[in-house]
């Protein structure tokens, strides 16, 4: 078993609510041992497709393979899977320890067997030991977050499935727990799928990502791939923050909107191509600071982001976001500033 | 969707045919013995509408107007009264109305039998316990509204006000606070607050409990049994009279008919008004 | 509004005052010895109660009412069940008409329910007992003990179902093992609900029970016709055995829930 081989296959997968496509034909391998993460806004049809995985939704079309046997119509209960709900779903009315053990329990297995599983798993995601018999309604936020992991393990499933369980988590514990998962995933050598509606939080955790939008997977690919070509303008507006310059045509041959810049050597685009500029890469240039092209803006306002800080300038009505180098004072408000990009750090996106 | 409808049929059914052999179909019996010749048993196929002709010849429309109009003045005042103390209920801290809850429900499971009784000792002239006190004190004697329509409604007000205000509470409850302060803040007076922001919010909640008071004093007999005596003859104890004492039970279901109608009419459009997933849900 | 919520407290107390005067009147008036009511007594005493505690009528009263409320409560809850679930959890068509539906008695003049069960069961050759009156309570009863216990469902957490199916158990083991617990403080609450409503019953009793009669059914007779100070003191006790009711069941769930507590502990 190596990270290669595919443990889930979906094959064309659809879902139809009365007239309504939440997923349309999705084709997807998932890899044995690997984190997968779907990512996409809310509305994309992420969280119908993983209750299709875990069998509490039944797809209108298309296939579930799971090691190449068809489980579309194996219900919920008797699919070696398990799923850690964006509420937790923890029985309110039950014990830490009851709640792990529930799967072995609605199996029939005997005490020992139960306690001592339970025992190991409290270990494994980190809960003390005296935690077994505390009400889970007493737990904090992160508590009943590894209660719900925990659970998810007792049986010990072949895929585990996460539907947004950390979006209800303040952000610094919710930036712990990212972590701890991607190592969770490290250590039981488990296939995990992640649904989350965030790319940052995909990034930090994911061997590989597929983007969601209207039912169809956009794109797909490692973090790092999607971070520096995203396939379209979605995705990159997606991971937020970023210039985007629409290319248009005019008498002498393509320019950049609104600047009216003819398009350097080396890009390759016609009308419709849009060119992503990260902040980073888009400077404040100096008095003599040179670049591949520059152009004169008002500065707006600026923002300190912790280490960094971002400004926003204006040209026309154009908002361009940019970073300052570190150390460099911001420009006031109205005052005139010159920016400038490079070619080579200039991404284009055909939609 | 295709399971849920299964389970939805399957559940619902044990109420559902308790409701039919226990409500709609006694219901028929009821306007099929109205339509019986006068002072008969049993059923034939001799159907008549002379129990109607003789309901309105021998002024069967005294009661039903009484008990219209006690219906409507109970509904009123049991409103204007728990109106505050709804709003006390619902804003105060959760220990006061926990207690205060508890003690307006508690007379609730007290049978109406006892506490009109109480009432009718309380109210009883010369030697009834607000009489007697103040004749001991005082040395003189007041009268007694006891045996008038005033009495009547003294105990429909007191037998029927829980059901108006706990409704009303639960209405009350979905205006959320900062609604109201917004609106006072915005310049809203304290009577267009409640023009504006509160009643329209806790209007479900009103709609049921006025509905509540209404129908059900529109049957009801004991108060006027045990308080007000033959002043005001109200429909149910009409009713009540043709099937006990003159065993006209032809007569008698024409009325309790008549009664069901206006019910009927009432019930359907503000009921089929409420949203009743929002009321009780969450 | 401060001030407006000092004048709604005492509008409330006011009124909290007004409501008990009565039931303080049958307190009263049941500690005398006369024939009629001549308020304030010259003796008190309680030798109406003495009286009404050795009437063995008044045990057959009240085991007629205990067995009518007692069973009116575990048929109301036993049909609520499904009922609240059909009410509250599941999403089929037809449920807002079923809703409606299920609340006309609720909406319904009570003498008028009584005396249509009377003409029917009549009319169907049923003798009047306290059994038709257990079927007459529960067409009046069962409506409002499904809305208590819908009012629990509304709040039902779909996604815990979903967990324990997820995570390998059977339909029905999720019904006993996550849904039946959740509910549990509805059905318990219908339930005394139920008891309560059933017990203090009149119209529906007084046209249904035929041979049978319950204690309201006899107070109301003895209070209109033949006062004498042994009738609040009976009342006075049926409210007694109510509260002592309602201190049992209480305690009842105290006790079971301490003892679920300390087996988890013990563990």
């Amino acid at each position: 078993m190596t990270r290669t081989d595919t443990i889930l296959s979906l094959r064309d997968l659809s879902r139809d609510f009365g007239g309504k496509l939440a997923v349309k034909n999705v084709t997807l391998d998932i890899r044995e041992g690997e984190l997968f993460t779907i990512v996409g806004p809310s509305g994309s049809g992420k969280s119908t497709l993983i209750r299709m995985l875990a069998g509490l939704e039944i797809p209108s079309s298309g296939d579930i393979l799971l090691r190449g046997k068809r489980i579309n119509d194996v219900p919920a209960n008797r699919r070696p899977t398990s799923m850690v709900f964006q509420s937790l779903a923890l029985f309110n009315h039950m014990t830490v320890g009851d709640n792990i053990e529930f799967a072995l329990t609605v199996r029939g297995e005997d005490r020992q067997k139960k306690r001592a599983r339970a025992r190991e798993l409290m270990e494994l995601v980190r809960l003390p030991a005296d935690y077994y018999a505390k009400s889970v309604t007493r737990c904090s936020g992160g508590e009943r977050q590894r209660v719900a992991l925990a659970r998810a393990l007792a049986s010990d499933p072949d895929i585990l499935f996460f539907d947004e369980p950390l979006s209800a988590i303040d952000y610094r514990l919710r930036k712990i727990l990212e972590m701890e998962m991607k190592d969770l995933n490290r250590e039981t050598g488990k296939t995990f799928v992640y649904i989350t509606h965030s790319l940052e939080e995909a990034m930090v955790m994911s061997d590989r990502i597929a983007v969601m939008r209207d039912g169809e997977i956009v794109q797909l690919g490692e973090p790092l791939s999607i971070y520096n070509a995203p396939a379209s303008r979605f995705v990159a507006e997606f991971m937020g923050q970023v210039n985007l310059l629409g290319v248009e045509k005019d008498g002498h041959g393509m320019v950049l909107k609104d600047l009216t810049i003819p398009l350097g050597a080396g890009i390759a685009a016609t009308e419709g191509t849009w060119l992503m500029l990260r902040p980073e890469r888009l400077r404040v240039l100096p008095e003599n600071g040179r670049a591949d092209v520059t152009f004169d803006a008002v500065c707006f306002n600026s923002y300190l982001l912790g280490s960094r800080t971002h400004l926003h300038a204006k040209m026309d009505d154009r908002t361009f976001i940019s970073e300052l180098d570190a150390g460099m004072p911001p420009p006031e408000p109205g005052q005139r500033i010159r920016l400038g990009f490079d070619w080579s750090d200039a991404v284009a996106i055909h939609e | 969707m295709k399971r849920e409808q299964k389970a939805g049929l399957v559940l619902m059914s044990p109420p559902v045919l308790l409701l039919i052999a226990g409500f709609l179909l006694p219901l028929a019996f009821v306007a099929y013995t109205s339509l019986m010749p006068p002072r008969t048993f049993g059923f034939t196929s001799n159907i008549t509408l002379e129990n109607y002709v003789t309901a309105v010849r021998e002024s069967y429309w005294r009661p039903m107007a009484w008990s219209v109009f006690f219906a409507l003045a109970t509904t009123i005042l049991t409103m204007l009264i728990s109106w505050p103390i709804a709003k006390a209920l619902v804003r105060k801290s959760r220990r006061f109305a926990t207690i205060v809850a508890t003690m307006i429900a508690v007379p609730v499971f007290i049978a109406e039998t006892v506490r009109l009784f109480g009432a009718h000792l309380f109210l009883m002239p010369r030697g009834g316990i607000l009489a007697g006190t103040i004749n001991y004190f005082f040395g003189i004697d007041i009268g007694s509204v006891l045996f008038t329509p005033l009495a009547t409604l003294i105990g429909l007000l007191y037998i029927y006000l829980p059901f108006a205000l706990f409704p009303t509470v639960l209405g009350l409850s979905q205006v959320p606070a900062d609604q109201v302060e917004a609106a006072q803040d915005l310049g809203a007076s304290p009577w267009q607050q409640l023009r504006y922001v509160e009643v329209p919010i806790a209007s479900p909640g009103i709609i049921i409990g006025s509905l509540l008071v209404f129908v059900l004093v529109l049957g009801a007999t004991s108060e006027s049994h045990m308080l007000g005596g033959q002043s005001a003859v109200p429909i149910g104890f009409a009713i009540e009279q043709r099937f006990n004492y003159a065993q006209d039970w032809p007569l008698g279901s024409a009325l309790a008919t008549v009664l069901c109608l206006i019910t009927a009419l009432l019930v359907f459009p503000l009921l089929s008004r409420l949203d009743l997933d929002r009321l009780f849900g969450r | 509004m401060q001030r407006s919520q000092r004048w709604w407290t005492v509008w409330t107390v006011c009124v909290l005052v007004l409501l008990y005067i009565p039931l303080v009147s049958v307190i009263l008036a049941s500690l005398a010895n006369t024939r009629y009511l001549r308020f304030p007594h010259r003796i008190w005493t309680i030798e109406p109660y003495r009286e009404a505690l050795g009437l063995s009528q008044t045990y057959d009263l009240q085991m007629t009412s205990l067995k009518i409320a007692l069973c009116v409560a575990v048929v109301s809850v036993l049909i609520a069940i499904p009922g609240a679930l059909a009410f509250a959890r599941y999403d089929w068509r037809g449920r807002k008409f079923y809703q409606r539906f299920l609340l006309l008695p609720v909406f319904f003049p009570q003498s008028v329910l009584g005396l249509a069960a009377l003409v029917s069961l009549s009319a169907m050759g049923f003798d009047l007992s306290w059994r038709t009156a257990v079927f007459t309570h529960a067409v009046w009863i069962v409506p409002i003990v499904t809305l208590i216990v819908s009012i629990q469902v509304y709040g039902l957490d779909r996604a815990q179902e979903e967990a324990a199916f997820d995570l390998g158990a059977s339909r029905l083991q999720t019904f006993f093992r996550v849904t039946f617990p959740q509910i549990l403080p509805g059905l318990s609450s219908g339930a005394l609900f139920a008891f309560l409503l059933s017990w203090s019953n009149l119209p529906l009793s007084a046209y249904t029970t035929g041979v049978d009669t319950t204690l309201p059914e006899w107070l109301y007779s003895r209070m209109s016709t033949n006062f004498a100070p042994m009738v609040p003191a009976v009342a006075v006790l049926s409210i007694l055995a109510s509260i002592v009711f309602v201190l049992v069941w209480q305690a009842g769930r105290v006790v079971v829930n301490g003892v679920m507590e300390r087996r988890k502990q013990l563990e």
